[in-house]
C-alpha cells in the first residue's frame, strides 16, 4: 500500500515536472522531458505491480517464484522496478535488489529480512516500439506482503504516511483521478498506450496518441 | 537593486547596442549605474536604489546620479565599446562577477602544506538569474578567459602582463570586453521563446591580433570578433573631428589622415551567424583541428558548419526515429578529436559513447566505436536511469583518452577499450541515497562539467554546495574544495574540505544533510598549460592558481 502510495506520488511529481516544464523559457526540453517520462513509466509499473500484488491472496505469496508469471497477466510493461523510491528518505542505500536470497544490508530498516518476493524477469511480451526493450531494461522488484509490510518496523509507515498527505495536500484530487484511472487501466485490457511523453511534448504541433498521457495532461490542466 | 537587462529587449534598447567605455570621460558618465574602478566592474550604485529607474524607465543620459563611491575620472572601465552611447541608448550591466587575484593551489604539495592565496574584491549578494555563469573557457594560450551567463552576455576576462612592479599580481584576470551576444527571440511557429542563456562558448585558435570565438544559445551559434583598436584616424577632409560633414566650399587645403594613438578600445563584432539549422535544443559546440568546420550537436542531430558558410550544414548524425515514440535516448555532448579532424565523439542519455569517422561515411549514424559499461546490477534502483546519463564528454589533450560525466561519477575511458572505463572516480557517492529527494528538487537533471589539466594528469569536476573535485590520475589521490566567499580571506589557506556521510562527524566535516543543493558548481575550466582554474559559482566566477615558489 506504502509502495503504491510512493509511487503514485512520483507519478503525480512527474506529470507535474512535465506540466511545468511546457510553462518555462526555452519551451520543452526533449531530454528532461525524456528522463521524467522514464521515472514516470518505472514508477507506473511499480504502482500497477503493487496494486496486482495487492489483489493477490496472501497464501500465494511465499512460493511466488514460480507462480508468479501465472498470476500476472502478460501486459505492456517489460518489467518492474524496485520499491526503492520509498528509500529516499532512509539511510539505507536505495536500490533494493531482488535476489533468492535476500541480503541484510539492502533493508536495515525492516525487522528481519523478507522472503524475496520473486525475480520477477517479465519477458517483454508485447513490445510497442522496438526501441523499448533499451529503454527499460528488467529490473528486479521488491515487493513486500500485504500483512508484512504492516507489521514493517515503524520507520517505514512513518515515513510514508506524509507522502500521501502530501499529495493529497498538494493536489487533493488529482491523486485520487489518477488512481482511478490507473485501476481502470488495470482492469482493463493489457494492451496500454504507449508512454512517449517526449514524443508529443517535443512536436506540440501534432497531437499526441497516447490517451494516457492526454489523461494526465488532462487532469493536470484541470487543476 | 536587481539587474533588468532581461527586461530590456522588451522595453528600450536597441539592437546592438553595447557598452562603450568612451562615455566614461571626466563628464558625468551616461549610465544609470556607474563604474567603480576599484573593482573594474560596473555595479548598481547603491543610492540609486531608491530611485524610480526601471522597470518604467532608466535614466537617460544625463541625468544620473554617481554614488560615493563612484569616481568617473581616471582609466575607463574596461569593458568593450562599440559606437559611443548617444542621447537615449543606455545599456544596464549589473555584473556580478566576481574579479580575481592570485590565489594558489597546489596539487603536488603535501596537503597540509597547501598555501590557498585568493582575495574577493566585492561580495554580491544581489544575484539576478541573467548573471548565472553558463559556460566557462579559456582560449588556446590561457591568455583570455570567457564566460557566458544566462542573459545572453559574454565576458572575456584578459590574464595581466607579467611586471617587474607587480610580481604577485601575475596571474590576475582583469575584464577586457563585454558584449551581448545572443538576445531572447520568439519563434512564431511554435510560440515558444528561445532562451538568450549561452550554452556553451569556444574558442578559435588565434591566427592574427584578433580573436574569434563561437557562442551558441539553444538554436543560434555566432561567431564573434573581438579586436583592439588604439589608434584612431584624424585628419579627414571632408568630416570634421566630431564627424560631422564639412561644407566642401570651406575646404581649401587636402590633408593625409594620420593614426594616433587613443585610448585601448575592445570591440567585439559579430562576424557570421549560424541559425535555423536546429530543431532541438544545441547542447555543444566543437572546433574541428582543422579550424575550417566545426559542428554543432542538439538533443538528436548532429551538423557540421564551415565557418564561411552560414546558410547550408552538413548533417553528419541523425538519431531521430522514425516515431518519436520510440525515442530512448538523446545526445547530450559532443566533442572532435583534437588532433584527427575526421573523428568524434558523442555521448548519450543512455551513458553510453559513440565514437564516428567522417570518412566511414556522410551520415555517421553508424558509429566507429561504442563505449558502454554494463551496468552494475548492485547499484540498480529506481533512478538509474537518469543518473546514468553523461553530462558531459572531453577528450583528453593528448587524444588517447575521453573522460565523461554522468551524474555521480567521473569516468575515463581509453579509446583502445570500449567495454568499460579504464578509471571510475566518485564524485559524491553519498548522493546516492538521496536520488529521491534530488528527484523531487529537480537536482537530479544537473548537467555537471568535466575538465583536463594541460597535461592530463588531473581532472576535475563540480558538486554543490560550492565544492569541487579534483582527481590525480597518477597518485590516485583526490580533493574536494570549495569556491566561497565566506570561507576565503585574501591570501588565505584554501583548504581541503569533506563531506561525512555518517556516523560521527568529525570537526570541519559537513553532513550530506546540510548540504546547499542551491549551490552547484557546474562549470569548470583549466588553464591549458598552467594549474589556473577557473571556477564558476553561479553568478561568481572564483580563479585559483597554483602557488608559485
Amino acid at each position: 500500500m506504502e509502495v503504491q502510495k510512493e509511487a503514485q506520488r512520483i507519478m503525480t511529481l512527474s506529470v507535474w515536472k512535465m506540466y511545468h516544464s511546457r510553462m518555462q523559457r526555452g519551451g520543452l526540453r526533449l531530454h528532461r522531458s525524456l528522463q521524467l517520462s522514464l521515472v514516470m513509466r518505472s514508477a507506473r509499473e511499480l504502482y500497477l505491480s503493487a496494486k496486482v500484488e495487492a489483489l493477490e491472496p496472501e497464501v500465494s505469496l511465499p512460493p511466488a517464484c514460480p507462480s508468479d508469471p501465472r498470476l500476472h497477466p502478460p501486459r505492456e510493461v517489460e518489467s518492474t522496478v524496485e520499491t526503492a523510491t520509498a528509500d529516499g528518505e532512509q539511510p539505507s542505500p536505495e536500490p533494493m535488489d531482488t535476489q533468492e536470497a535476500p541480503t541484510a544490508e539492502e533493508i536495515p530498516a525492516y525487522s528481519a529480512p523478507r522472503p524475496a518476493k520473486v525475480s520477477r524477469k517479465r519477458r517483454s511480451s508485447s513490445l510497442r516500439d522496438g526501441g523499448d526493450a533499451g529503454l527499460v531494461p528488467s529490473k528486479k522488484a521488491r515487493l513486500e506482503e500485504k500483512e508484512e509490510e504492516e507489521g514493517l518496523s515503524s520507520e517505514v509507515a512513518d515515513r510514508l504516511q506524509p507522502p500521501p498527505a502530501q499529495a493529497e495536500g498538494a493536489f487533493p484530487n488529482l491523486a485520487r483521478v489518477l488512481q482511478r484511472r490507473f485501476s481502470g487501466l488495470l482492469n482493463c485490457s493489457p494492451a496500454a498506450p504507449p508512454t512517449a511523453p517526449p514524443a508529443c511534448e517535443a512536436k506540440p504541433a501534432c497531437r499526441p496518441a497516447d490517451s494516457m498521457l492526454n489523461v494526465l495532461v488532462r487532469t493536470v490542466v484541470a487543476f | 537593486m536587481k539587474c533588468f537587462s532581461r527586461y530590456l529587449p522588451y522595453i528600450f534598447r536597441p539592437a546592438n547596442t553595447i557598452l562603450s567605455s568612451s562615455c566614461h570621460t571626466e563628464d558625468v558618465p551616461c549610465f544609470p549605474f556607474a563604474f567603480c574602478h576599484d573593482c573594474k566592474f560596473p555595479e548598481a550604485c547603491p543610492d540609486m536604489q531608491n530611485s524610480n529607474v526601471l522597470p518604467s524607465g532608466l535614466l537617460p543620459s544625463g541625468q544620473n546620479k554617481l554614488g560615493p563611491w563612484c569616481s568617473p575620472t581616471g582609466s575607463p572601465a574596461p569593458l568593450s565599446c562599440e559606437t559611443g552611447c548617444g542621447e537615449g541608448s543606455w545599456i544596464l550591466v549589473c555584473r556580478l562577477l566576481v574579479p580575481t587575484q592570485v590565489s594558489l593551489l597546489s596539487m603536488e604539495e603535501d596537503i597540509d602544506t597547501r598555501k590557498i592565496n585568493n582575495s574577493f574584491l566585492r561580495d554580491h549578494s544581489y544575484a539576478t538569474e541573467a548573471d548565472i555563469i553558463s559556460t566557462v573557457e579559456f582560449n588556446h594560450t590561457g591568455e583570455l578567459l570567457a564566460t557566458g551567463d544566462k542573459g545572453g552576455r559574454v565576458v572575456i576576462f584578459q590574464r595581466e602582463q607579467e611586471s617587474k612592479n607587480q610580481i604577485h599580481r601575475r596571474g590576475e584576470y582583469n575584464v577586457y570586453s563585454t558584449f551581448q551576444s545572443h538576445e531572447p527571440e520568439f519563434d512564431y511557429l511554435k510560440s515558444l521563446e528561445i532562451e538568450e542563456k549561452i550554452n556553451k562558448i569556444r574558442w578559435l585558435p588565434q591566427q592574427n591580433a584578433a580573436y574569434f570565438l563561437l557562442s551558441t544559445n539553444d538554436k543560434t551559434v555566432k561567431l564573434w570578433k573581438v579586436s583592439e583598436r588604439d589608434k584612431r584616424p584624424e585628419g579627414y577632409n571632408l568630416k570634421d573631428e566630431e564627424g560631422r560633414l564639412r561644407d566642401p566650399a570651406t575646404i581649401t587645403t587636402l590633408r593625409v589622415p594620420v593614426l594616433r594613438p587613443m585610448d585601448l578600445m575592445v570591440e567585439a563584432t559579430p562576424r557570421r551567424v549560424f541559425a535555423n539549422a536546429h530543431t532541438y535544443h544545441i547542447n555543444s559546440i566543437s572546433v574541428n583541428s582543422d579550424y575550417e568546420t566545426y559542428m554543432s550537436a542538439d538533443d538528436l542531430r548532429i551538423n557540421l558548419w564551415n565557418f564561411e558558410i552560414t546558410n547550408q550544414s552538413f548533417n553528419i548524425v541523425d538519431i531521430k526515429p522514425a516515431n518519436m515514440e520510440e525515442l530512448t535516448e538523446v545526445i547530450t555532448a559532443a566533442e572532435f578529436h583534437p588532433h584527427h579532424c575526421n573523428t568524434f565523439v558523442y555521448s548519450s542519455s543512455k551513458g553510453t559513447i559513440r565514437l564516428c569517422d567522417m570518412r566511414a561515411s556522410a551520415l555517421c549514424d553508424r558509429h566507429t566505436k561504442f563505449f558502454e559499461e554494463p551496468e552494475d546490477p548492485s547499484n540498480r534502483s529506481f533512478f538509474s536511469e537518469i543518473i546514468s546519463s553523461i553530462s558531459d564528454v572531453k577528450f583528453s589533450h593528448s587524444g588517447r583518452y575521453i573522460m565523461t560525466r554522468d551524474y555521480l561519477t567521473v569516468k575515463v575511458w581509453d579509446l583502445n577499450m570500449e567495454n568499460r572505463p579504464i578509471e571510475t572516480y566518485q564524485v559524491h557517492d553519498y548522493l546516492r541515497s538521496k536520488l529521491c529527494s534530488l528527484y523531487e528538487n529537480d537536482c537530479i537533471f544537473d548537467k555537471f562539467e568535466c575538465v583536463w589539466n594541460g597535461s592530463d594528469s588531473v581532472i576535475m569536476t563540480g558538486s554543490y554546495n560550492n565544492f569541487f573535485r579534483m582527481f590525480d590520475r597518477n597518485t590516485k589521490r583526490d580533493v574536494t574544495l570549495e569556491a566561497s566567499r565566506e570561507n576565503s580571506k585574501p591570501r588565505a589557506i584554501l583548504k581541503p574540505r569533506k563531506v561525512c556521510v555518517g556516523g560521527k562527524r568529525r570537526k570541519d566535516e559537513i553532513s550530506v544533510d546540510s548540504l546547499d543543493f542551491s549551490k552547484k558548481i557546474l562549470h569548470t575550466a583549466w588553464h591549458p598549460s598552467e594549474n589556473i582554474i577557473a571556477v564558476a559559482a553561479t553568478n561568481n566566477l572564483y580563479i585559483f592558481q597554483d602557488k608559485v615558489n
